[in-house]
């Protein structure tokens, strides 16, 4: 028997290639091209100056002196007046400052209200039977009449149905709160009421169809006083601001508009020909805004929709925009750009007022209000359920306060003479008045409107009579409260305690 | 007249002093660190208020006469240095 050894041997193959049936070289294309200039020309010069000349000149010292002698003789005996008196009024006032004697002093000169009471419900009968909300409240600048505004904004659809304006005069003796004494009707839904600041009789109003009307209620005959009609000039979509801004004219003022469609109007009232008459106008688009950062999440309709506007009392020239994206502008009434907005026939052409955007919040911005006690700061309230406090100096809010949850806050309000309280009107039917001198950030008093959950469209404090506040609601009344003494009588510390807040500003 | 400007700038270093208002027997202010509009209001008002209480002081004791007012008032202190020419008003408040 044998073995057959099989023998592994190394063995190499050749190489198999196929070629591409699809790619081929890319060689077989190539171009090379090549450029130069043409050469260049140059040349040389020279240049030195002949004559020269050497000029000085120098003020004259004794001038000063020889008024000095003038107004000293205008008051003889002022010099010796003061040195009579300097050193005992400065040692008072160094006394002063380190006094302890009047540190917890408190006088009453009132009897101040412990509780917040409500002292009127206002209703109108026809306006309730027909479901119809309140959109809109203003006082008079007297402080005693009240003006309300009943239309719809629960309705999606394109609203045509008639609706009014109702006044009533709460220092009247014969009040009786379910009948106005005054009802405007009105073609189309109401959005916006403002009562003129001086002239007590002047309603401005703007319509869900676009319209801006101005009536005066000491007109027996027909209220309106002038109105936009349907123009090239008017707003097409509903106007959901209006304003009295101070004029073209000396002394007057005009109405200012603002609505969905991006267009902010500053009409002039010419009560002879019963016209508004278009004197200016912005509009805003997407483009204009100056953005920190790009936002092109939202696409369509390049125009932004104004849902808030408040005017500063403290820079006349400047404004502020609230709109349907979330978006908070500030604008200035003298800017000279020229809108990118497609001009639609209007009489002026259009600018585009937005110098500054803050940051954004998720929703539409319902409410804005500049504070009256400091220059630099505003309050904001949207569907995101927040009240934002802003500084006109930064993009960021300087505080975000809830307000309330999944509800929307319809209307923000600061108090007419506590610096650092605020009022916020919520989707639940509640009132939230905010005091920012507390440590907690929750609301310092809560206000049930009663409504059985139906929103609180708006809110307005009376000028005259501080303590009052008057509130419309999504069922067709309108509350009228008396805030207690601690929410309306100011502190003594209230200002500075202000100013530091805004001055929390972030370098 | 430097001298003047100097007095008044020592009067308004003093702490919490927020203006300082020099009127002439009269009521009309001559010399002031406020804007006009609050200038003739406390000058004005303050005057009446002046002959007011030095009346009284002369009325209760004819020998006696006002020297000194001082207002206390929620937000500041207002005190008032009379003379027979003129008088003085400063504004402070104490707990700045």
């Amino acid at each position: 028997m044998g073995y057959h050894c099989i023998m592994f041997t190394d063995e190499t193959l050749d190489s198999v290639g196929t070629e591409s049936s699809w790619r081929r070289s890319l060689q077989s294309v190539q171009e090379s091209r090549s450029c130069q200039t043409l050469p260049l020309h140059t040349a040389e010069a020279e240049v030195q100056a002949l004559h020269v000349t050497n000029n000085g000149t120098q003020t004259d010292a004794q001038d000063c002196f020889a008024e000095y002698h003038e107004t000293s003789g205008d008051h003889p005996g002022l010099k010796e007046f003061l040195d009579g008196i300097e050193e005992m009024v400065i040692k008072e006032l160094i006394k002063n400052s380190r006094s302890h004697a009047f540190d917890g002093f408190e006088v009453n000169w009132v009897d101040h209200k412990e509780t917040v009471a409500c002292i009127h419900r206002l209703q109108h009968p026809d306006a309730q039977s027909r479901g119809l909300q309140v959109t809109s409240l203003s006082w008079s600048c007297t402080g005693s009449v009240i003006a309300c505004a009943f239309g719809r904004v629960d309705d999606g659809d394109w609203n045509t149905e008639r609706c009014f304006v109702c006044t009533w005069n709460l220092d009247r003796r014969g009040l009786n709160p379910k009948r106005p004494d005054l009802t405007i009707d009105v073609a189309s839904a109401v959005m916006c009421l403002s009562f003129h600041p001086q002239r007590p009789s002047l309603i401005a109003g703007g319509l869900y169809s676009g319209e801006v009307v101005v009536w005066d209620t000491s007109r027996t005959q027909d209220p309106i006083l002038a109105q936009t009609g349907m123009s090239a000039d008017t707003h097409r979509e509903p106007v959901y601001q209006v304003h009295w801004v101070p004029g073209s004219r000396r002394g007057e003022l005009d109405v200012m508009s603002a609505g969905s469609g991006g267009r902010v109007l500053q009409w002039r009232v010419e009560g002879v020909e019963g016209r508004l008459v278009l004197a200016s106008g912005y509009a805003l688009v997407r483009q204009q805004v100056p953005m920190i950062n790009t936002l092109s999440k939202a696409r369509g309709g390049s125009s932004i929709g104004v849902t808030a506007l408040a005017l500063s009392p403290w820079d006349l020239d400047s404004f502020l925009v609230g709109s349907e994206g979330g978006l908070v502008l500030k604008c200035a009434f003298s800017s000279q750009t020229v809108s990118a907005a497609l001009p639609d026939g209007e009489s002026v052409t259009l600018r585009a007022p937005a110098q500054f955007c803050f940051s954004p919040s998720s929703g539409p911005v319902h409410s804005l209000h500049c504070s009256p006690f400091h220059r630099n700061l505003f309050v904001s309230g949207g569907t995101d359920g927040l009240a934002h406090l802003h500084s006109l100096l930064q993009a960021e809010p300087l505080l975000a306060l809830r307000v309330c949850d999944s509800s929307y806050v319809f209307a923000v309000r600061w108090s007419p003479t506590r610096p650092l309280v605020f009022a916020a009107a919520t989707g639940q039917g509640l009132v939230q008045i905010f005091d920012l001198g507390r440590r907690s950030l929750r609301a310092a008093t809560t206000i049930d409107q009663e409504t059985g959950g139906k929103p609180v469209y708006c809110l307005e404090f009376n000028p005259r009579q501080t303590h009052l506040l008057a509130a419309g609601n999504g069922d067709g009344t309108i509350n009228i409260w008396q805030l207690s003494g601690n929410l309306t009588e100011q502190g003594p510390r209230e200002t500075a305690q202000l100013e530091q807040l805004a001055n929390e500003v972030a370098d | 007249m430097a001298e003047v400007e100097e007095t008044l700038k020592r009067i308004q270093c003093q702490k919490g002093v927020q203006g300082i208002i020099i009127a002439n027997a009269e009521g009309i202010p001559i010399k002031t660190t406020l804007d006009n509009a609050s200038t003739v209001q406390y000058a004005g008002l303050i005057h009446q208020l002046l002959m007011k209480a030095r009346s009284t002081v002369r009325d209760i004791d004819p020998q006696n006469d006002l020297t000194f007012l001082r207002i206390r008032s929620k937000k500041n202190e207002i005190m008032i240095a009379p003379d027979k020419d003129y008088f003085l008003i400063v504004i402070q408040n104490p707990s700045e």
